[in-house]
């Protein structure tokens, strides 16, 4: 990322941290404040209703998994464990406030994360995400559970979610995404002007913070990277970043893999990250809109039933627009059905002769778990330079 | 090491004189396809299935028979599928009655069968000698770290080790875990693309304590999704089920079968314990479990077996002496029979499998006259598969309705959903009953990292402790 691009970052960054407060403010106004896991969960309905939406989504720090274990199995994601851990260890200064928590229940560790935000008395909505996603009565199911949201919503915050509300609200997080989408098309050059580490962050960015002022900022550094370029070397081998998510402050491995000499030039991740490809239409039914973007045109997640094939032919398409070299899959520990998966893609990364690094993280980045974690990386960046 | 150590063992296991020269070349062959030598056979015949089961009833080791009878078909799959027979396959826990039903409708032309529960009792609780499929799934992709279902990975590596051939279709019941259906797609995708799955599932998205049964909403998805995916398989399968068949199938199962197993349920709660709560699980799981060989000699076993427990109870007999407490499992680790003999041996009984006990509701007849509104409200009934909440009222009706004196959790570590609740349920269980609830992590179906030196302490302490509240 070149120098101007950097300060622009830099200042989004302090606006991010400030968010809470920010929050809590508003809250004192009366504004209702609404969480939300995971990616099934439409921001433009708790906008339109005139509330906030603040993504449940943080991770990297080992306490907060564990933190909840005299409640929940061990061999839980240690993503879904954490959700609840930093509330539990009163490090959470957003879910403390929320007036509701729509939380997915799309797989186990979702679903029971929600029970646990239940069983611990925060007010919660459970929206059920059948993973049979092919069958149209799985997709009615979903359909209806945005309705019972939408009225939810109504309900708490005494705004009527009219046409005309939830069109702005869309055409606002189209606008968010339409940005996120050039900016990450301009990844496909050589050098990328932006590596993966600030991508990511600049998409956990645009969930922190007014739709408008988000998109007007994310414009900002675009045009900034877009005329001045970035700061990697044309030599720097690009990497996929794959696997189920990188969440709000789970930056080490990111950090590792650009830090020893190669470039995440995109990501195919399933959760924490905008999906431009997929803006919502603005026309017609727009609840069903929602439904049909949110559930069915997107590439389906890993859970998802009858998903893997798709999901390789969508990465292959990826590893050839954007010039990609080596492939990382990163993955949570007990994560079982991305372990399946990446045995799986490992398997077909072979046969393309694409090199594949397999990481696992517990959220664990002591001393001892870092040496052996960098040299991996850095003998994978090392292959790949020589290839 | 026996002579013929495959007669001995089908003589051993209640095969009857005259079928044994039918049996004994299919035993012999399918024991080898199953990767069990002789001396393994020797070893369970001698020293593990007498040190595990009560082989001094002939109703015990009937039982077994029936199970290795099963064990035999399943591994003439392919030969089945030369014959132009069409399979269906499921797992657990689904609504037997279906699988049964497409049984019933064309016997010698359908085969059903849960292949990877079969093999896990089988090989485990029978042989100890499960470990090679694990090993061999976990080598192929379904890796040991990430703790997945040894059921899963059975089932997996019976088919890529082409034990099992692909059947016509797979029927999953998905609304349990999500790796089950998952690990059909993984079988296509990694090793036989011929393997067609159909998918019945239903998020985990009810408020805690809802009591889903009573959800006429849920109530008709669930209908909607059973009816689906049951006429999809007819036609994957090309026969028409008549409705009949599926009500025939019930009461084959639950007028038939259910009333004499909740006989001897009952006969095990008298005190002292007459039977082990292992023996009692194994005769509970055909009501769970489709026998493409059909429930009768598992019948014919239990009506033994009532018998003889019986005699047992009017001499006093029993297992534990008199007094001693009882504990209720959610499933009874069966597949690792070391376990519920542990216990016993530290003079504390493990009789009551929670998830095969009826609740009282369940015992009460259907608001809905369809056969799928009826089959999904009764679904919607069983303890494992609703929410926490309600689970957790209907486990405590059970644990008043039997007088048990704590309740057993955990061995479900590898189960993202079933096992995933049972820490909070322990707390919530002890909440509402003052009953003592124990969590022990275990795994139910395999024991590599579970071994019995690994759980005797822990399990002298449940037993102290219980004994300890009840004196």
């Amino acid at each position: 990322m070149n120098s101007s691009a950097r300060v622009l970052m830099s200042e989004f960054a302090k606006d991010v941290v400030a968010w809470p407060e920010m929050l809590k403010k508003e809250k004192t106004k009366g504004t209702k404040l609404v969480g939300f896991t995971g990616r099934y969960i439409p921001e433009e309905l708790i906008d339109a209703a005139g509330a906030r939406s603040y993504l449940i989504c943080r991770g990297g720090e080992p306490e907060p998994p564990d933190a909840v274990l005299p409640y929940m199995l061990r061999f839980m994601s240690p993503f879904a464990r954490a959700q609840i851990g930093y509330h539990l260890l009163g490090i959470d200064p957003v879910v403390p406030m929320l007036d509701l928590i729509v939380a997915q229940c799309t797989d186990c560790h979702m679903a029971r994360l929600a029970d646990m935000f239940e069983y611990f008395k925060l007010p919660t909505m459970k929206v059920g995400v059948p993973s049979d996603w092919y069958k149209p009565i799985s997709q009615d199911y979903y359909c209806r559970g945005l309705a019972k949201l939408k009225r939810r919503l109504e309900e708490m915050t005494g705004n009527s979610i009219t046409d005309e509300r939830l069109r702005a609200s869309i055409e606002g997080f189209n606008e968010i995404r339409n940005t996120l989408g050039k900016i990450n098309e301009l990844r496909k050059k050589n050098p990328p002007p932006i590596g993966g580490y600030d991508f990511i962050r600049l998409n956990h960015f645009s969930f922190c913070g007014d739709v408008a002022e988000v998109a007007g900022k994310l414009e900002n550094i675009h045009e900034s990277i877009r005329k001045e370029g970035g700061a990697f070397s044309e030599k720097a081998p690009r990497v996929l970043l794959t696997g189920h998510l990188v969440a709000m402050g789970d930056y080490v491995v990111l950090n590792l893999i650009e830090n020893a000499g190669a470039v995440i030039a995109a990501e195919f991740l399933d959760e924490g990250i905008r999906y431009p490809q997929w803006n919502v239409p603005t026309d017609g039914d727009l609840v069903k809109n929602l439904a049909e973007t949110y559930y069915l045109q997107r590439t389906p997640p890993s859970r998802s039933n009858y998903a893997w094939s798709q999901r390789i032919k969508q990465m292959e398409q990826i590893i050839a627009d954007f010039h990609i070299d080596g492939v990382v899959w990163y993955q949570l520990s007990f994560d079982e059905l991305y372990s399946l998966e990446s045995s799986l893609i490992a398997g077909r990364m072979k046969q393309m002769r694409i090199p594949f690094l397999k990481l696992e993280s517990s959220y664990e980045y002591s001393r001892e778990a870092m040496g052996p974690l960098s040299t991996r990386v850095e003998s994978f960046v090392e292959s790949l330079k020589k290839r | 090491m026996a002579a013929d150590v495959h007669r001995e063992f089908l003589e051993f296991t209640g095969f009857e004189k005259n079928e044994i020269p039918e049996y004994l070349p299919l035993w012999r062959k399918a024991s080898e396809k199953l990767g069990l030598s002789g001396a393994d056979i020797s070893f369970a015949m001698e020293q593990w299935i007498p040190r595990h089961f009560d082989v001094k009833l002939k109703g015990v080791r009937k039982m077994i028979g029936a199970w290795i009878r099963e064990a035999i078909d399943l591994t003439r799959t392919h030969e089945y599928k030369e014959q132009g027979m069409k399979s269906v396959y499921g797992i657990l826990p689904a609504h037997a009655t279906f699988y049964y039903a497409f049984k019933m409708a064309d016997p010698d032309n359908v085969f059903v069968s849960f292949p990877d529960i079969h093999l896990v009792y089988v090989l485990n609780a029978f042989f100890h000698r499960l470990n090679p499929y694990l090993d061999g799934a976990e080598k192929a992709g379904m890796l040991y770290g990430c703790r997945h279902c040894a059921l899963n990975k059975t089932r997996f590596w019976s088919r890529r080790s082409e034990l099992i051939a692909s059947p016509s279709v797979s029927w999953l019941w998905s609304f349990v875990c999500d790796e089950a259906a998952k690990t059909d797609e993984f079988i296509h995708d990694s090793c036989a693309p011929d393997w067609k799955t159909l998918v019945t599932t239903m998020p985990h998205d009810q408020p805690l304590g809802t009591r889903e049964d009573e959800v006429d909403e849920r109530v008709e998805y669930l209908a909607a999704q059973m009816k689906d995916s049951f006429e999809s398989v007819q036609q994957h399968i090309g026969l028409k089920v008549p409705e009949e068949k599926i009500k025939a199938a019930s009461d084959m199962l639950w007028l038939g079968y259910a009333p004499k197993l909740e006989e001897l349920l009952q006969l095990v709660a008298r005190d002292p314990q007459p039977l082990s709560g292992e023996e009692v699980y194994f005769f509970a799981e055909p009501l769970q479990i489709p026998f493409n060989t059909g429930i009768e000699t598992m019948e014919k076993a239990l009506d033994i077996l009532i018998g003889e427990v019986k005699e047992r109870v009017a001499k006093g007999e029993g297992i534990l002496p008199k007094g001693a407490p009882k504990l209720m499992s959610i499933l009874t680790p069966a597949a690792n029979p070391w376990i519920v003999k542990m216990f016993e041996e530290c003079g504390v009984g493990v009789p009551f499998p929670e998830g095969l006990m009826p609740s009282k509701k369940e015992l009460q007849p259907s608001r809905f006259e369809d056969p799928y509104m009826a089959a999904a409200e009764s679904w919607l009934k069983y303890s494992m598969t609703v929410n926490v909440g309600y689970k957790c009222e209907i486990i405590c009706e059970k644990i008043e309705t039997y007088g048990v004196d704590g309740m057993l959790l955990g061995f479900l570590d590898f189960d993202r959903w079933l096992g995933s609740d049972h820490r909070l349920l322990s707390k919530m269980v002890e909440e509402k009953t003052g009953v003592p609830a124990f969590y022990i992590e275990g795994d139910i179906w395999e024991d590599r990292d579970y071994s019995p030196e690994a759980l005797r302490t822990r399990i002298e302490t449940v037993a102290s402790v219980v004994k300890m509240r009840k004196s």
